[in-house]
């Protein structure tokens, strides 16, 4: 086999696993084809995802369904106001029997890190996880420990009750590489996902039983390895950036930092982001080259969150949607 | 009345005046700014009030009470030293009926100070004129006439500069920007950005012509995709800037030939050109 063509195959298959992920959990998690490929998106990356929307549209169950299709650790941590930073990074316990201090480590040493509402803990516990999440190592004690490889954080956070919450400022908000709103189902969707919940019926357990939730649906076997894993990461490392292509992304972060309606445009990182995020995307999509569509896809997750509005482009009634669209027409203008 | 009371009551008034006359203050050197008291001071002539005085005046004097002492008045006299050294009340005395005061005995007091010679005092007070407090509805009019000459100025003297000026040119508009794009790329005069504001531009050209310019961005390319003119282009275009190995050379002559000669028009949506 030559090579260009041994790549084609390479690239076939692992778009046959990427697409063996989306299939399974839709099976579980209903409507949210976007999320997933976000998802997918950020792990193929090593970039890390926050997912914002009320409660209840399966945020969780999203995570653990790709979590258990790839053969990924899972862990999950629900920040509330008393977490501390030991709570996630882990911490040293002194040893009655040894009289020696041993060490803990906390959840984050997983692959696939849920952290459940992380605009309700303190500002350290969340500067301790998103310092994780930069330099990829945790410090306890004395000792230095490198996080699992790959390692990649999906926060969630609710937009609508603010009180009693700590929100993210914009740097630290930077260092998520998406940032995805997830809105309600359509009618359909939800049908479906109403028919699904009507058939769960009731899990025994041992002399009792408990009524099965969708979390029953995720069985243990896995989809995929994470060699496989590995591999479709280091094919979107070869996925082609055209020079036009990073000559559009330029322009765009560029009109955000000059825009009027604009306070605070996007750092050098959201261009980078946007690449990295096109190329993963190119890959899910079967090509190995990225294309405008990709940016024009990915440009409200990757950028909203890295720009703020003037005050008095707040007080005249805009959103940084209406501002972003603006900007995406401009460009294309 | 007998006798014996009448000696009674003279005797208990004699003691209360000897015990006020015991009890009374005749404080003659005190400190700048410390109230003194002379009290029960005899002085002949008719009555006596403290003189007008000014603030410059180095003692100030009150005349607390006064009593009939036989024929002459006896006087409680309050007095605040200013100015250290020595002063006679008696100047700072004057007469309730007006009569002078020369007759007056000098009744000497001395004010001392804890300060050394030759101390700089500070500078003096100056009084300042009182505030304006009339003539605002003037001030109004005045300020308001002010603004009135200075609105007509700069609306004359802007005008008459703009005409001088003459009007700025009109900005390009899509077609002027898309039809040099257009020649240079097709004659392989162009660099990458300007392949790449090409690109922009026809997608912004085609965004137009389906009337696509409210819809989201995302929504706007897939929808010129499925279109079977500017999918066919969009995707040849794609083909040329993005792929890494393109299917055919770039024809750029060929491809651009429609948009050579674009105008305002050209942007108009294609419904909107059909129903005239």
């Amino acid at each position: 086999m030559t090579a260009p063509a041994a790549s084609v195959t390479r690239f076939a298959e692992t778009r046959v696993f990427l697409d063996q992920i989306s299939t399974r959990v839709g099976k579980v998690v209903v409507g949210q084809d976007v999320v997933v490929e976000r998802v997918l998106i950020a792990l193929l990356t090593s970039g890390h995802l926050l997912l914002q929307g009320v409660p209840g549209l399966a945020k969780t169950l999203l995570v653990a369904a790709v979590s258990k299709t790839v053969d990924l650790a899972f862990a999950r941590i629900q920040f509330t106001i008393d977490l501390l930073p030991s709570d996630i990074v882990g911490s040293e316990i002194l040893d009655q029997k040894t009289h020696e201090f041993r060490t803990h480590k906390g959840p984050i040493f997983t692959n696939l890190l849920l952290a459940d509402e992380i605009n309700r803990a303190a500002p350290k516990v969340q500067s301790a996880l998103l310092e994780a999440m930069q330099e990829r190592r945790v410090t306890i004690g004395n000792q230095t420990y490198p996080l699992p490889a790959p390692f990649l954080v999906i926060a969630t956070q609710n937009p609508v009750e603010q009180a009693g919450t700590f929100e993210l400022p914009e740097a630290q908000l930077d260092r998520f590489m998406l940032l995805h709103r997830l809105g309600y189902l359509t009618k359909e969707q939800e049908m479906e996902v109403l028919r699904r919940n009507v058939q769960l019926g009731v899990r025994r357990d041992g002399k009792g039983a408990v009524a099965r939730t969708e979390f029953d649906v995720l069985g243990e076997q896995t989809t995929g390895s994470s060699e496989q894993l590995v591999r479709a990461m280091e094919d979107v490392q070869k996925v082609h950036v055209s020079e036009a292509f990073l000559e559009h992304c330029v322009e765009i972060v560029n009109r955000t930092r000059k825009h009027r309606k604009l306070d605070l445009g996007c750092s050098p990182r959201a261009g980078i982001s946007l690449v990295k995020a096109s190329r993963a995307r190119a890959l899910i999509h079967g090509r190995d080259y990225v294309l405008p569509e990709d940016l024009f896809a990915l440009a409200e997750d990757v950028i909203l969150h890295r720009i703020r509005l003037t005050y008095e482009a707040v007080a005249e009634g805009h959103t940084s949607q209406q501002v972003l669209q603006e900007i995406l027409s401009e460009v294309a203008r | 009345m007998s006798v014996r009371s009448c000696l009674r009551g003279f005797a208990a008034a004699l003691v209360l005046g000897l015990a006020l006359v015991a009890q009374s203050r005749d404080q003659r050197t005190a400190g700048v700014g410390v109230r003194a008291y002379i009290e029960q001071i005899v002085l002949p002539g008719s009555e006596l009030i403290a003189a007008p005085t000014s603030l410059k005046a180095p003692v100030a004097v009150r005349v607390l009470k006064v009593w009939p002492h036989g024929s002459l008045l006896r006087y409680d006299l309050e007095w605040t030293g200013l100015e250290a050294g020595e002063h006679d009340l008696a100047k700072f005395l004057a007469r309730k009926d007006g009569s002078p005061t020369q007759d007056l005995p000098p009744v000497a007091v001395t004010v001392t100070t804890v300060l050394g010679k030759g101390m700089v005092e500070p500078s003096e007070l100056k009084p300042q004129p009182a505030q304006r407090l009339h003539g605002y509805t003037a001030l109004q009019i005045a300020a308001g006439v002010a603004w009135m000459v200075g609105l007509l100025a700069i609306l004359l003297v802007g005008r008459r500069w703009q005409r001088r000026m003459g009007t700025p040119p009109p900005l390009p508009t899509l077609a002027d920007r898309l039809r040099p794009l257009v020649k240079a790329v097709a004659t392989g005069s162009a660099d990458v950005g300007a392949k790449a504001e090409l690109e922009r531009l026809l997608v912004a050209f085609w965004r137009a012509r389906l009337d696509l310019r409210e819809a989201r961005a995302v929504d706007a390319i897939v929808a010129i995709r499925e279109h079977a003119e500017a999918g066919a282009l969009l995707r040849q275009l794609e083909a040329w800037l993005h792929m890494p190995t393109p299917p055919a050379e770039a024809d750029w002559q060929a491809l651009l030939a429609p948009y050579r000669s674009v105008t305002a028009a050209s942007f108009e949506p294609i419904a909107a050109k059909e129903s005239r």
